[in-house]
């Protein structure tokens, strides 16, 4: 038998009880429960809700898993306003305006100052957890998640502008991926003389934020040349690597080497268009529309088209889009945690969220330790060559950084006049040096607005 | 009983009065209470009395947003500043803005060129299908007039779909169509070559819109006396000189509310625009609607300029129909 325990460093049963009692009315006078170091993910927060929201756009049934997930874990119920992506911004602030209440929301980067200028971003500075989560960022997710020094969201996912091409049409016309832009357009031209197809290139240019200015943003950069400099001086005057670029891309229309339809799809709907198997050239544009393209429930050409980087130096641009905390939320401390969940950890410490866009639909993440991970090596293969995608990756710079205007809110009015403009040049209506001249008067003209 | 009496039923009214009188004087049932003079209310009073209701409502439902735009468009206006319920004035700065703004001038006449062409498209068809499915010794016009309702029924937004499936460039029916009866060689870019984009959308639009109109038409023309036909034929009228002389004329006054609400509503079109071309190729399709809508809830949320544009819109409309029934109903005089 074992003698009850004694001595100085031992408790007795009386002091026992007083500590516990003590220890519970502190905590119960800060209201915080008793952390387990380290893993702030895993704390349940002091206060109590019913319900949590938050407004996204659509992609799959993310958000389903991760609500159950979350509902599991907590049993706290989620509310979903899920809208198109183009729509997302509309609805959101009608809703903000409105004065409903929005615990959590998401960005892309080009609308992002938009909503911080309008107040709609709570900063996550401060709470539990945030500093690991930057240290763990990449160099995109900290360009577009921190602003002026502050973290204001959590990264959704991380994207790189590539070029795919359909294999069966490349042997067909005995080509090898174009190493310059001027064999890209001799190959268009023998492939359309050939009548190997109509037109030879997809180009993803609808009207949008990625689309038509991100095509022409890649293809300005990869040639050297950039928008906006560090300063915010606008690089489209005459001779400007942007202006010759977009001359360089008009003759693809009115040679009509490209599709017309490049002028309406989306991102995702450029991808179903060129399953169709009537093009051989499609970018460039997001990694991740291989997960369409070769995705055989989706693509009649599945498993035929492969990725490859841009000519030259291969240099290419980047974007990330963000979860963020509302500032129209119920409750600080849960929507912080709501927020974890969709751009974080969930509460067993796994970036759930991310892995899960990684293996189900081949996205990119903001956190280091994820792209390093199986999720991305071994999750993207179904679709397309992890390792020649992430060598693409290494070559890419966040999009910002060649044009710095998306740091401001006049970015967005500013890419409706790009999208107009430049739509009209590429349809004959304009010259490239009009359009760049219209573009630079429409800079004054909404930084004024 | 509160009983509205027309005044020319007021004889009758009397004699029922009477009845109701000998009933409660000599009638086996209990009196009912006497009734004052003031607890019948006169026509007008009552009349005033019923549309309460109403009144009420449209100044809820209606007014109420009306003025609130009319509000908004003096101010700076963005959501947080909504939220806040704080807007500082602008005077007329939102109208000098949007007045002295290209593209809103360039939507409004691509606005004006639409509304042209949907209006007189659709008043021409609606006379010519109302006299077609008019005619009663054709049994098919049963079943055309219940087929020709089935556009109405479709949602503007569903529409818009569906003839964006139609009229893309390489896989849409109507090319397909066209190609196959040898009216074309090769496909045609309807909405993404600017030149066309803008009357590609009219064809959706009306094809919408038209049952309305056919439906106002056919109507009229059921209210046309027969008889009136059948003595300009015995004077030997033919069929064109029947219907300029006597169909033409007596449909005037509901063509004057076609005019007036299918101008109205052309000026408006917006689903189209969105689901088809969303203002493109370049600004080939940027309404005054669409002007509105992407000042106002696309970054960075101008509501206030939308509201502007908004109120320009409405005074173009107003106009319009005041010209409309000014001009028309003179020339009835």
């Amino acid at each position: 038998m074992m003698g009850r325990p004694t001595g100085t460093g031992a408790l007795g049963r009386r002091a026992l009880l007083k500590s516990s009692t003590a220890a519970l009315a502190l905590a119960a006078l800060f209201g915080r429960p008793t952390r387990a170091a380290g893993t702030p993910w895993a704390d349940r927060p002091a206060t109590r809700v019913d319900r949590l929201n938050f407004v996204v756009w659509t992609y799959g049934d993310i958000y389903t898993k991760i609500s159950k997930k979350f509902d599991d874990d907590w049993g706290v119920p989620l509310d979903a306003t899920i809208s198109s992506f183009n729509d997302h911004p509309t609805k959101l602030m009608t809703m903000y305006a409105g004065g409903e209440t929005i615990d959590v929301s998401q960005s892309s980067p080009f609308s992002f100052p938009n909503f911080i200028t309008q107040g709609l971003v709570e900063p996550l500075d401060g709470l539990p957890g945030s500093d690991e989560y930057q240290k763990n960022f990449t160099e995109s997710a900290k360009q577009v998640a921190v602003v002026d020094g502050k973290l204001m969201g959590l990264p959704y996912f991380s994207t790189v502008w590539v070029w795919n091409y359909y294999t069966d049409l490349m042997e067909k016309a005995r080509f090898e991926p174009f190493k310059t832009y001027d064999e890209l357009l001799e190959q268009c031209r023998k492939a359309k003389k050939d009548g190997i197809c109509d037109y030879p290139i997809q180009w993803v240019a609808g009207v949008g934020l990625e689309q038509l200015p991100g095509t022409w943003y890649q293809l300005t950069w990869n040639r050297g040349g950039v928008f906006f400099d560090k300063a915010g001086n606008h690089q489209l005057g005459p001779g400007s690597i942007a202006r010759e670029t977009l001359k360089w891309w008009i003759p693809t229309f009115t040679e009509q080497l490209a599709d017309p339809e490049s002028l309406k799809v989306q991102f995702t709907t450029s991808a179903k268009a060129f399953c169709a198997g009537k093009n051989i050239y499609r970018g460039p544009n997001h990694h991740y529309g291989l997960n369409i393209i070769n995705d055989p429930t989706q693509s009649p050409i599945a498993g035929k088209v492969k990725v490859m980087g841009s000519p030259g130096d291969g240099k290419t641009i980047g974007d990330t889009h963000v979860y963020f905390l509302c500032s129209a939320n119920r409750d600080k401390e849960w929507a912080w945690k709501l927020l974890q969940y969709l751009g974080g950890r969930t509460k067993d410490g796994a970036y759930t969220q991310a892995n899960n866009l990684a293996r189900d639909a081949m996205l990119g993440s903001g956190y280091a330790s994820v792209m390093k991970s199986a999720a991305i090596t071994e999750g993207w293969k179904p679709w397309g060559d992890p390792e020649k995608i992430l060598e693409i990756w290494d070559k890419a710079i966040y999009v910002g950084e060649m044009c710095n205007s998306i740091y401001k809110p006049w970015h967005f009015p500013w890419t409706d006049r790009v999208n107009i403009e430049v739509q009209k040049a590429l349809t004959g209506q304009i010259t490239a040096d009009r359009c760049c001249d219209t573009l630079i008067a429409a800079i004054k003209e909404v930084q004024k607005s | 009983m509160l009983r509205h009496i027309d005044r020319s039923d007021q004889g009758s009214a009397e004699k029922l009065s009477a009845l109701e009188a000998d009933h409660d004087s000599g009638g086996a049932l209990p009196a009912a209470p006497k009734r004052r003079g003031s607890a019948e209310l006169s026509a007008g009073k009552l009349g005033v009395v019923m549309n309460l209701p109403t009144l009420a409502t449209l100044a809820l439902v209606l007014a109420y947003p009306i003025g609130y735009a009319a509000y908004l468009s003096f101010h700076k206006v963005t959501p947080a500043e909504l939220r806040r319920g704080v807007f500082p004035s602008v005077g007329l700065g939102n109208y000098q803005r949007i007045l002295s703004d290209p593209l809103f001038l360039l939507a409004l006449k691509n606005t004006l060129v639409f509304t042209a062409v949907t209006v007189v498209a659709e008043l021409a068809l609606a006379i010519a299908i109302a006299l077609l499915i008019g005619q009663r010794q054709v049994w098919t016009s049963r079943v055309t007039r219940f087929l020709i309702l089935l556009p109405y029924a479709v949602p503007p937004i569903a529409n818009g779909l569906i003839w964006s499936f139609m009229y893309n460039f390489d896989f849409g029916f109507l090319n397909r169509l066209l190609f196959s009866a040898g009216l074309i060689s090769k496909p045609v870019n309807w909405i993404g070559d600017p030149n066309t984009a803008l009357f590609a959308l009219t064809v959706p639009y009306i094809w919408r819109t038209l049952p309305f109109a056919v439906l106002l038409v056919h109507a009229a023309l059921q209210g046309i006396n027969p008889e009136l036909f059948e003595a300009a034929s015995v004077d030997g009228a033919g069929p064109f000189t029947r219907f300029r002389h006597i169909t033409l004329p007596l449909l005037v006054p509901i063509l004057v509310v076609l005019l007036v609400l299918r101008t109205s509503f052309a000026f408006v079109v917006f689903e189209e625009v969105l689901a088809i071309t969303q203002g493109g190729p370049g600004d080939a399709t940027w309404v005054a609607v669409w002007y509105s809508y992407k000042r106002s809830f696309a970054p960075p949320f101008d509501i206030g300029i939308g509201a502007a544009s908004a109120y320009v819109l409405a005074l173009i409309i107003g106009a319009l129909a005041l010209a409309y029934v000014t001009m028309i109903y003179r020339r009835i005089e």
